[in-house]
């Protein structure tokens, strides 16, 4: 017997009791919600209505919550309080299939698609049409081909996603949240981040869709981008660590409102500490130069250089080749060309030990997968490089320095562990990414390439890092600090090059203290 | 540090005390109850098994070999690998020890030559893994097929002995009253396997690199070669305890090391080393050598059917690895 039989009973009973419902009543709803991850609050009492065909705006600042309020909404994660609300019933989601049967579904920021499946096998995964235990391509292909036209998509479902472009898949996304929400006659499709990584005229295509799938489902927009949630929504909410701060109808709002409540009260120059920003007179020697770095077609040929106690700042978007140029500063990444020079001396053919034996040391995107040894104690991750030298040529392990230098990291860190033998897998996020910088601090490291270094840390341990790069420059250290967050690489660096198709885009940015470029200047040259 | 901190301290301390599981418990005391329980089985059914004859002739000199062999197996598994290749490499640094003495003459120079043997199997292992990127498992399987290829090569597939008691000394005398040379051979090394384990570099990577490559890469280790290392130790342990075997019955045939790939691979994960990587170390690989070798030695006491007897092992071993495996960090299980 097929799948598609057994649906139609259910959705008529669905659309029934839909029909029946007070359109005044907010489509999606939730109230008081609360979540928190061992001593971080995530989301505290956060209230929120979706009414019927609008686009709802939400915006917040890494870290605000918002990725939280969306796991949550679409049943991935549980919240510690607070209830969730369909057309006015309450509703429990335990995982992702129970919040699409009640039509409230997640388009991903990270595409969620099955390159190497057609747009149709991607379509009903996980919900296959068989017949007699055998799979119906045919009639699978045919619906879905219908599915799609009569959303007004341009797809050919027969088609490999590997030869999609980056908006059919998007487009394909959608369509797939509407195909898992056909139990409900208006979903909530909720948009994470659906513009990073797309060009000005995909933006367009993605807009106009929404558009014209309004009257079909609620939309519910999240990004930072604010002009773009401006654009496009009716109605913005703005969370800030995990609270929600500000709702307000979108023609009321401007950019700079919408900052001010997405920052609070500080103003970004207090946040990232600009006045303990070394001036250009007071930075060093150049310690850490650049000349015509060149990876295969990627990236350069590039150049640059860096003084002692400087931080220069890095930005570009998704795929400009901003992470890759990291990697190869810190010879994770073989140069086809060029050369680094650390305070005078080239490296020849840098790998990550020769960088580190040279004094640059490399602090991963993403913390978890290359950053630390979870399961290992604060200790082990805190000598893990400084151990590469210790008691020069016999290699045994010299213990005491090795507590000593524990120690150290976690004092000058205030790095919060109930001590040096607890697991980091059991600290916050904030404390694991001291971690990670403690281990560079422990073994003196001059030039710190850093990719994203707050990246999912909460506010308070943010500012507990911008304090500490700032006291890392005052001590000589010199820092490449790649971002996406561009308020930050503006607010901490001293100089800031964009980077674009893997080459900087023009001379970079003077970013001192009293001169920082907007965020529209960048974003120019960014595009 | 601030009493805000302390209180979130004491709270986090807590909530990890109550999430402590069942499963810590079980592998942290699970092999000592173990022993305990199947000590005191034996102890109550026997009347020998308790003896300072059973216990030192029997138990801990029939556990030696097993001890050095799942020594060597500890090294590769902390790093998440695994040398299936063990048993062959005792096999042939058995024969070559034989070969070595009776066809070559050369006496005490004969036991470094077949321990370099064994180290040398280690070493293709080791480069074969890293340098090709061949999965350990599939390398290993394939040098224990090849070892064991070279092993009857040599024998021609029969029992080969040599006759020198005082190299046989070395396995089986008593240098020490009260202590068999072959109990006090497989001490030192184990006190050797943990100190290396704890107190060197080389031990640090082999947790680390269990739990994490790319961060050990990133911290700017030479990967590869701390990768070798464990395949080139496994070697060296495996080919001394081929030489020990070898000396003890002053013989070697193809399969003096036959079956000794399960129960060492079993002793390092029920004394705690997980197949996982990153946690255990050699010291608790003791706990789980014991427990088999009681076992072994319980059950020749009590004269069950040696066939039987194979059939009562695995289920223990297997039995012994399901509850001690942390299933929470694992996701896939292939």
């Amino acid at each position: 017997m097929s799948n598609t039989e057994t649906v139609p009973s259910e959705t008529e009973e669905q659309m029934n009791d839909a029909l029946t419902v007070d359109t005044t009543t907010p489509s999606f709803r939730v109230e008081g919600i609360s979540k928190s991850f061992r001593h971080v609050q995530a989301l505290s009492n956060v209230s929120l209505e979706i009414n019927r065909g609008e686009v709802v705006g939400l915006v917040g600042e890494n870290g605000a919550g918002k990725s939280t309020l969306l796991n949550i909404v679409t049943g991935v994660l549980q919240p510690d309080g607070g209830t969730l609300y369909v057309d006015g019933d309450p509703v429990e989601f335990t995982n992702p299939r129970d919040a699409a049967d009640y039509g409230v579904s997640l388009v991903h920021q990270e595409q969620d698609v099955i390159t190497n499946f057609r747009g149709y096998e991607n379509l009903y995964l996980g919900r296959e049409i068989e017949r007699g235990g055998v799979l119906d391509r045919n009639q699978m292909r045919e619906e879905a081909q219908a599915f799609v036209e009569d959303l007004g998509l341009k797809l050919d479902v027969d088609e490999f996603v590997s030869n999609y472009s980056f908006n059919e898949r998007q487009m394909l996304e959608i369509a797939k949240a509407f195909h898992v929400s056909q139990k409900s006659d208006n979903p909530v499709i909720l948009l994470d981040e659906p513009t990073a990584g797309l060009e000005e005229a995909g933006r367009e295509i993605l807009f106009d869709l929404v558009n014209d799938l309004r009257d079909r489902a609620t939309f519910v927009f999240v990004s930072h981008e604010l002009d773009e949630v401006l654009d496009i929504s009716d109605r913005i909410y703005v969370l800030k660590d995990g609270e929600l701060v500000d709702e307000t109808t979108a023609s009321a709002a401007t950019q700079d409102s919408l900052q001010q409540s997405m920052v609070g009260r500080e103003t970004a120059d207090e946040y990232y500490r600009v006045s303990e920003q070394r001036t250009e007179e007071a930075l060093g020697t150049e310690m850490f130069r650049v000349d015509d770095l060149t990876v295969g077609e990627e990236i350069g040929p590039l150049s640059f250089s860096v003084r002692k106690g400087e931080i220069f700042g890095i930005v570009g978007v998704e795929g400009s080749g901003k992470e890759r140029l990291g990697r190869a500063l810190a010879g994770d990444l073989g140069m086809t060309d060029g050369t680094i020079s650390v305070d005078g001396t080239p490296v020849t053919e840098p790998s990550v030990s020769k960088m580190v034996d040279s004094g640059v040391g490399y602090i991963p995107k993403d913390r978890k997968s290359e950053g630390l040894l979870l399961y290992q104690p604060v200790r082990i991750n805190v000598s893990l490089a400084m151990i590469r030298n210790m008691n020069g040529k016999f290699p045994l392990l010299n213990l005491d320095a090795e507590d000593k230098a524990t120690e150290r990291v976690i004092e000058e860190l205030n790095v919060k562990t109930p001590g040096p033998e607890a697991l980091v897998h059991g600290l916050s996020g904030g404390n694991q990414q001291k971690v990670v910088i403690g281990r560079w601090l422990a073994q003196e490291t001059p030039i710190l390439v850093m990719d994203n270094v707050t990246r999912g840390i909460d506010v308070g341990a943010k500012e507990e890092v911008y304090r500490l790069c700032r006291e890392l420059t005052d001590s000589g250290v010199s820092i490449v600090f790649i971002g996406d967050e561009l308020p930050e690489v503006i607010g901490m660096s001293n100089r800031i090059a964009v980077m674009n198709s893997g080459q900087f885009v023009d001379e970079p940015f003077d970013a001192s203290a009293g001169n920082k470029p907007t965020e529209e200047k960048l974003i120019q040259e960014m595009i | 540090m601030s009493a805000d901190n302390q209180q979130a301290i004491r709270q986090w301390l807590d909530r990890q005390r109550e999430q402590r599981t069942m499963q810590d418990w079980i592998t942290d005391v699970g092999p000592f109850a173990m022993l305990f329980i199947l000590s005191g089985l034996f102890a109550a059914t026997t009347t020998q098994f308790l003896t300072y004859g059973n216990l030192v002739d029997n138990v801990a000199k029939n556990s030696a070999v097993l001890l050095l062999v799942a020594l060597a197996g500890t090294f590769p598994i902390l790093q998440q690998s695994i040398d299936l290749s063990v048993e062959s490499t005792v096999t042939l640094t058995g024969v070559l020890t034989v070969v070595l003495i009776s066809q070559f003459q050369l006496g005490l120079l004969a036991i470094p030559l077949a321990v370099g043997a064994g180290m040398l199997a280690g070493l293709v292992n080791g480069l074969v893994f890293t340098k090709l990127k061949v999965p350990s498992f599939l390398v290993t399987l394939g040098t224990l097929s090849i070892l064991m290829g070279f092993a009857l090569i040599i024998t021609g597939g029969s029992t080969i002995t040599f006759r020198d008691q005082a190299l046989r000394g070395i396995a089986t005398g008593t240098w020490i009253p009260g202590i068999p040379n072959l109990v006090m051979w497989g001490l030192l090394i184990y006190g050797g396997t943990v100190f290396l384990a704890w107190r060197t570099k080389f031990g640090r990577y082999c947790f680390a690199l269990g739990e994490n490559e790319r961060v050990v890469e990133l911290s700017g280790a030479k990967v590869d070669r701390y990768k070798i290392y464990p395949f080139v130790l496994s070697g060296l342990l495996c080919g001394t305890a081929g030489v020990l075997l070898t000396l003890r019955i002053s013989s070697a045939s193809p399969n003096i090391a036959g079956g000794l790939m399960l129960p060492s691979i079993a002793a390092v994960v029920m004394g705690g080393t997980a197949l996982t990587g990153g946690v255990g170390g050699p010291h608790r690989t003791i706990l789980g050598v014991l427990v088999i070798a009681v076992l072994q030695n319980g059950m020749n006491l009590l004269s069950i059917n040696p066939f039987v007897q194979e059939i009562i092992l695995g289920v223990v071993v297997v039995s012994a690895v399901a509850l001690s495996i942390d299933r929470e960090k694992i996701d896939v299980v292939k």
